[in-house]
């Protein structure tokens, strides 16, 4: 066919619907570059593709590579934008969604955690980028679309004020000599100044401090060079910057966005014997009293010998890592609190049930609802409704009453909730609400995992970015 | 009772022809039907109608799904009218009908029960994901001259729907989004407005050609990246179903790290 097509392409829109229209200029608000500032030796010369591969390696073991959070347009001048849901570019063997290039700077350190592969006593190979590296490797991604911007981490060299001055120098280059627009996401170390602090977060689009175990004292047990204040004060600062910097911009339109994708933090699971009680209100509070966008659970992987770390035969504990995802679904967007899906008397989620499933089960005098009438937040508690559903169910219920067939075709998981609810009065099938039935038939219906249930294997598991959040809500919901 | 069928290209132009010419029939909405192509079984006593596609008509009827319905829904019925299921046309169709006769025309998508309004949100849906895959999967690769060129294999009309993203992101590159099946080319100029061009069996030599033709730094990057998928990768917890579930197959096709190293580049 070779038809002129210049009549259609009048008629194609030009908008790309999924990406929402954020500030289109990119103000950079941070000081010049420090060129007297520190640089690493290498301690032998290597190739580009060796640094890369010690410093992906090193980095691998962080769980967060979402780009989500702040949606962006380009202004023209450079190369990027940013997609306020984020976007993944490839998924590894793990299954783990690739978004971001994500890299140490070094991992040289002069810290010592017991379950980190970087610590100082490990006898491991040693590499640093330079900061030209860095832009180099993101921008020649970034145009391949390879990914969808940056995380950069590191190990601790010299001091963690030392650290961040490298890091900035790298971040600042990439954003001002590179104009380079795509996400950027930055560690923050604790105990560094905190004037570097705020200055990268006025180039970076999410930053994170790493709480790394839920608790004060799993902390000094496994990480003695880190302290809970000394984590919890730049987390404080961020926070404090991003509630400023929102203020500023309600004034002064343009001035430069501080964070504008949010805070996010990991703890690792199954390193320390804390519950899962312990750890959902550790995320609940952190989440209330932090304002964070996410805080991710990263499932204890071992990879040094240590007396004072857990043998784990079965391999990381990923079905707990699973339900605790799962949990903190129910929090964010389900209206659940921590404190309604476990207690002191029952610390741990079970294996067998999601915990929107186990809650519900023990609170079947709350069932069955109406869908024609419930409101959003009761239908939102229904298993097999995900938030998508329950928001369809609400706006579609205006043009008449609905029924079994039409909550099918919405994206109910009937054959969940029909145990839980009723359509214009009347239940799917005539079906005992039973707490022991209804578990027996929820069982029946198998769970999909993203892993098998085999013990003995590493198997594992999504990262639950916030691309995957699509997938994610089907699992949560059905 | 009479009954209409108009048989419409199958190209959004074609099909908002169609729409247009079934109003013009000034006969009920239920007794038209359109589609994309000739059903195999012609009915009797049925009025069989060819619609030619013209430019104008389109425009007139993108326009007023547009101002009535909004761009949220004018983006959907688009996809929709992109997909390659064969009944979209009727359903497109239908739903402009429902949309236009509703007291509030912007939530047409929201009613569900109303069978080809499903049908168009069920197959807009899909189109979607289609283009949210190749927004994320799609790589380009650096020519010689330091073009980028990208192939693609999609099963729905998808291009116009991801070059915005591109064009927004890459504003300084020369850049061409190649689907193969279609022979249909987006071409990105540094500086300027995109545009689509259909290619001819020609322009399908003369790209297969150049584009074999790297620069220098595609090969070392390709091998960057290559070699980057592989040790993120945490061997501990390899779950190649998983990964197969989120990256289905059919995209690897054309994916650097999947290729590079086998077939070589
Ligand atoms: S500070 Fe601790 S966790 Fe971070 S790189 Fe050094 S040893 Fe590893």
């Amino acid at each position: 066919m070779e038809r002129e097509l210049t009549q259609i392409t009048e008629i194609v829109p030009r908008e790309y619907g999924e990406v929402q229209v954020g500030e289109s200029a990119l103000a950079y608000g941070a000081g010049p570059i420090n060129t007297a500032g520190p640089v690493i030796q290498n301690r032998q010369e290597m190739t580009l593709l060796q640094k890369l591969e010690i410093l992906s390696d090193a980095a691998k073991y962080d769980v967060s590579c979402s780009s989500s959070g702040v949606g962006r347009q380009g202004d023209g001048t450079g190369i990027g934008n940013t997609a306020a849901a984020g976007i993944c570019h490839s998924f590894a063997g793990d299954g783990r969604c690739i978004s971001l290039l994500k890299i140490l700077f070094t991992n040289e350190c002069i810290y010592d955690c017991k379950y980190c592969i970087n610590r100082k006593s490990n006898d491991v190979p040693r590499a640093s980028f330079t900061p030209d590296e860095v832009c180099e490797l993101t921008i020649q991604f970034y145009r391949r679309n390879y990914i969808e911007g940056l995380f950069l981490s590191s190990g601790i060299i010299h001091s963690p004020t030392y650290t961040m001055e490298l890091i900035y120098q790298a971040i600042y280059k990439l954003r001002t000599v590179y104009r380079f627009q795509g996400y950027i996401h930055v560690k923050a170390i604790p105990g560094a100044d905190p004037e570097l602090i705020q200055r990268i977060g006025l180039l970076a689009d999410r930053m994170s401090v790493n709480l790394e175990l839920p608790t004060a004292e799993g902390l000094q047990r496994l990480a003695p060079n880190k302290h809970r204040k000394n984590i919890l004060t730049p987390m404080r600062q961020i926070q404090q910057g991003i509630t400023q910097n929102k203020e500023e911009i309600v004034v002064y339109k343009h001035a430069s966005q501080f964070v504008p994708a949010g805070q996010s933090t990991q703890m690792i699971v199954g390193a320390t014997p804390e519950s899962d009680y312990q750890i959902m209100m550790v995320a609940e509070n952190l989440y209330r009293k932090f304002d964070l966008k996410r805080v991710y659970y990263s499932a204890f992987v071992s990879v040094n010998e240590d007396k004072d770390l857990p043998a784990l035969p079965g391999g990381p504990p990923l079905l707990r890592e699973h339900r605790l995802y799962q949990a903190d679904w129910l929090l964010r967007f389900y209206g659940f609190e921590a404190g309604e899906l476990l207690s002191e008397q029952k610390p741990n989620f079970n294996i067998l049930l999601d915990p929107k499933a186990d809650w519900a089960l023990r609170h079947l005098e709350q069932f069955p609802v109406e869908i024609n009438r419930a409101d959003y937040r009761t239908i939102l508690r229904v298993p097999g409704i995900g938030v998508k559903s329950a928001q369809r169910i609400v706006k579609a219920r205006r043009n008449g009453n609905l029924t079994f067939e039409d909550l099918r075709k919405i994206g109910v998981v009937l054959k969940r909730a029909l145990y839980f609810i009723t359509c214009n009065g009347r239940m799917m099938y005539p079906t005992k609400i039973e707490e022991d039935y209804i578990t027996r038939n929820l069982l029946a219906g198998k769970e999909k995992l993203p892993f098998d249930k085999d013990g003995m294997t590493y198997r594992q598991l999504s990262l639950f970015d916030d691309t995957m959040e699509r997938n994610w809500r089907e699992a949560v919901g059905g | 009772m009479e009954e209409y069928y108009i048989l419409c290209e199958d190209s959004p132009e074609g099909i908002f022809s169609g729409i247009y010419d079934a109003y013009l029939l000034k006969k009920p909405h239920e007794r038209i039907h359109l589609m994309v192509k000739e059903e195999d079984n012609y009915r009797l006593f049925a009025n069989y109608l060819t619609c030619k596609p013209d430019g104008e008509k389109a425009c007139k009827v993108a326009r007023t799904i547009r101002k009535q319905f909004g761009l949220e829904a004018y983006l959907a019925i688009f996809r929709a009218v992109s997909s390659a299921k064969e009944d979209k046309a009727e359903a497109v169709y239908k739903t402009v009908v429902t949309g236009l006769s509703m007291k509030n025309p912007v939530k047409v998508l929201e009613n569900l029960k109303d069978p080809f309004v499903h049908r168009v949100f069920e197959i807009a849906r899909r189109v979607g994901n289609e283009t949210h895959g190749h927004v994320e999967f799609l790589r380009f690769r650096e020519l010689r001259s330091g073009l980028l060129y990208a192939q693609i294999a999609p099963q729905n009309d998808v291009l116009a729907f991801i070059v915005p993203h591109f064009a927004d992101r890459l504003p300084l590159e020369n850049f061409i989004i190649h689907d193969k099946g279609r022979n249909l080319f987006a071409v990105h100029p540094a500086r300027q407005d995109w545009y689509l061009y259909s290619g001819t069996e020609e322009t399908e030599l003369l790209i297969g050609e150049a584009a074999k033709d790297f620069s220098e730094g595609e090969e070392k990057y390709s091998e960057l990246f290559t070699a980057f998928f592989h040790t993120i990768e945490i061997k501990q917890r390899k779950n190649y179903e998983l990964q197969r579930n989120m990256l289905p197959l059919k995209y690897r096709k054309y994916m650097t790290e999947f290729i590079y190293g086998n077939k070589g580049l």
